[in-house]
C-alpha cells in the first residue's frame, strides 16, 4: 500500500494536472468549496421564499425543495450532463456540469438547515425588532440571519462533508476528480485494486474526518457560548425523512 | 361589519391612544368584543383581568402585532390598523416590552440599546451611544454595557428592554405582562423603574399582576374579562367598590391569596 502511495500520491493529491485537467483531492475540495459556496447565498434566498407569507414565493420554493430532495444525486448528474450542453448550445466541460449539479443539489439541502435555522429562533426575536420599527430587511439581515446561521454552523459543516463525498459520484461522467484518479491508479497498477481504493476510502474519510471533528468542537464552542434563548438545533438534511439523497 | 369612515372624527385629540368598536376573532372564538376606550396623554393605564381575557391580545393590537377584525385604533392620531400606514414608523413610535423580554442574544447590552435608533431612525454613532448610555444609567445597567443578555438575571434583562424601547424616545409606551416571567426577587426593581417613568409623566398602557402597582401608580384601571372592557375606573374606586360582578369576584379571588 505504501509504495502505491508513494509512486502516485501526486496524482491522487492534484490529478494529472499541470499535464492534464486538475483533479484528485485538489478538484475534490474544489468542486466542493465551489458547490457550498455558491449554494449558500441560493439557499438562504430559498429558505426565505420557503417561509415567506407570499404564496408566489413559497409555492415555488416548495416545489423546488420536495421535487430536488425526491430525486437522487446520480439522476441530476446525469440530466446536468445531457441537458447544460443542449441549453448553452456547446460542448461543457464534466467539472462545470458537477459544479453546476452540487450548487442545486446543496443549495436546498442547506435551504433546509437554514429554514431549522430561523425557525428555532423564539417568534419574540422577530416581534421585538418589528416593535422597534425594523422593516422585514432589517429584521431579516440584522436579527434573525446572525442568530440562525451561527446556530446552524456546525450542521452547515456537516452538509460540507456530505458534499465532499458527493462529488465521487462526478466520476459517472468522467469528471477529474480523487475517485477518477484513483480508477486511473488502479488501471496503472492493474493488479492490486482492492489496495487502491483502500487508499482512495483512506484519502475521504480522513477530510471528512477532520471535518466532523472540526464541526463537534464548534458545536461544544457554540453550546456553551448559547445556552440562552435559542433552542437549538442539530439537523443533518441528510438524515431528514424523505431525502433520496445517495452517498 | 364596515369600518365606519366617520370614526376618525370620534377621536379625541387629546387621547394617545383611542379604541373604537375593535373587535377580533380566532376562528369562530371572539377574543375582542366591542373595545372602546382612550389613554389621554400622561396617563397611566393598567389593563387587568383574570388570564385568557384578551389583555395582551389588546395591547399587542395598538402597535399592529396583532390584526384585528374589525373597528379602529388611534396611537399617536395615526391609524394603526389602516391600510395606508407606515408600519414601521408607526411602531418606531410606540415603545413595547414583552414579558419573555426579547433581548437580542447576539448584540451586547448597549448594542440592544442603540440598534433601534442606529438601524430604524439612521441616527449618529456618537450620540446614540451616549443616549443609550444614559438610558442605562437610568435603569442601573451603566456597567453592564458590554455584557451580553445571557449574562444578564431577568429583571437586569427586563430593565435593558425598557432602555431599548425608550431609545427611540416614543411619546407611549406599551407593558405586556412586564413581571410576569420573573423571579418574584426581581419583579421590584423592574416595576420601580416603570414607577420613574410614570412619574416623569410618560404614558403607559400595562398588562400586569401587581395590583399594588395598580394602586400606587395607575391612573385608570381596564378590567377585562372574555374579550370585553367591563369596567373603567381610578383605581380607588376600582379597588374599594368595583361595579361589574365579574371585577367583584376578580378582585375578591385575588385577595384570597
Amino acid at each position: 500500500m505504501l509504495d502505491i502511495i508513494h509512486q502516485y500520491w501526486l496524482l491522487f493529491l492534484i490529478g494529472s494536472y499541470p499535464n492534464g485537467p486538475l483533479g484528485g483531492i485538489a478538484a475534490t475540495v474544489l468542486l466542493s468549496v465551489i458547490g457550498i459556496g455558491l449554494a449558500f447565498p441560493l439557499s438562504v434566498l430559498l429558505a426565505l421564499a420557503q417561509l415567506s407569507p407570499y404564496k408566489a414565493l413559497r409555492y415555488p420554493a416548495t416545489a423546488i425543495r420536495y421535487l430536488l430532495r425526491s430525486i437522487p444525486l446520480v439522476m441530476l448528474i446525469f440530466g446536468a450532463y445531457f441537458i447544460v450542453p443542449i441549453i448553452l448550445g456547446r460542448p461543457v466541460a464534466g467539472f462545470t456540469t458537477m459544479a453546476v449539479t452540487l450548487v442545486i443539489f446543496q443549495s436546498v439541502y442547506l435551504a433546509e438547515i437554514v429554514r431549522a435555522g430561523i425557525e428555532s429562533l423564539p417568534k419574540g426575536q422577530a416581534e421585538a425588532a418589528a416593535a422597534l420599527g425594523m422593516g422585514y430587511w432589517t429584521r431579516t439581515r440584522k436579527i434573525i440571519l446572525p442568530q440562525a446561521l451561527t446556530n446552524m454552523l456546525p450542521s452547515m459543516v456537516g452538509q460540507f462533508v456530505t458534499t465532499i463525498k458527493d462529488t465521487s459520484l462526478g466520476y459517472v461522467i468522467g469528471v477529474n476528480e480523487l475517485t477518477y484518479a484513483a480508477n486511473q491508479v488502479n488501471s496503472a497498477v492493474i493488479t492490486q485494486p482492492f489496495t487502491v481504493f483502500l487508499v482512495l476510502s483512506l484519502a475521504y474519510f480522513v477530510i471528512c474526518f477532520a471535518l466532523t471533528q472540526a464541526a463537534r468542537l464548534l458545536e461544544a464552542h457554540l453550546e456553551r457560548r448559547n445556552s440562552r434563548t435559542v433552542t437549538h438545533v442539530t439537523l443533518n438534511a441528510q438524515n431528514a425523512p424523505a431525502a433520496g439523497h445517495s452517498s | 361589519m364596515t369600518i365606519k369612515k366617520n370614526s376618525v372624527a370620534a377621536v379625541n385629540p387629546e387621547s394617545i391612544i383611542s379604541l373604537h368598536e375593535v373587535n377580533k376573532w380566532y376562528g369562530e372564538h371572539h377574543v375582542l368584543t366591542d373595545v372602546s376606550a382612550q389613554v389621554k396623554k400622561g396617563e397611566v393605564v393598567v389593563l387587568c383581568g383574570p388570564s385568557g381575557s384578551g389583555k395582551s391580545t389588546l395591547i399587542r393590537t395598538m402597535n399592529r402585532l396583532e390584526e384585528i377584525g374589525s373597528g379602529t385604533i388611534h396611537v399617536n392620531g395615526q391609524d394603526v390598523q389602516g391600510k395606508q400606514v407606515d408600519v414601521n414608523s408607526m411602531r418606531s413610535h410606540i415603545g413595547f416590552v414583552f414579558q419573555q423580554f426579547n433581548l437580542f442574544p447576539h448584540l451586547s447590552v448597549l448594542e440592544n440599546v442603540t440598534c433601534g435608533p442606529l438601524w430604524v431612525n439612521k441616527a449618529k454613532q456618537a450620540e446614540t451611544r451616549q443616549l443609550a448610555m444614559a438610558l442605562l444609567e437610568k435603569v442601573g445597567l451603566g456597567h453592564k454595557a458590554q455584557a451580553y443578555p445571557n449574562q444578564l438575571s431577568g429583571g437586569q434583562q427586563q430593565r435593558v428592554a425598557i432602555a431599548r424601547a425608550l431609545a427611540m424616545n416614543p411619546p407611549v409606551m406599551l407593558f405586556d405582562e412586564p413581571t410576569s416571567a420573573l423571579d418574584p426577587e426581581m419583579v421590584g426593581e423592574v416595576l420601580s423603574v416603570m414607577k420613574a417613568l410614570a412619574a416623569e409623566g410618560m404614558t403607559m398602557v400595562c398588562v400586569t399582576h401587581e395590583m399594588n402597582f395598580a394602586r400606587e401608580v395607575s391612573d385608570v384601571v381596564w378590567f377585562m374579562d372574555q374579550g370585553s372592557l367591563l369596567e373603567v375606573a381610578a383605581p380607588d374606586v376600582f379597588f374599594t367598590s368595583p361595579q361589574h360582578p365579574r371585577a367583584q369576584k376578580f378582585l375578591s379571588d385575588i385577595r384570597r391569596h
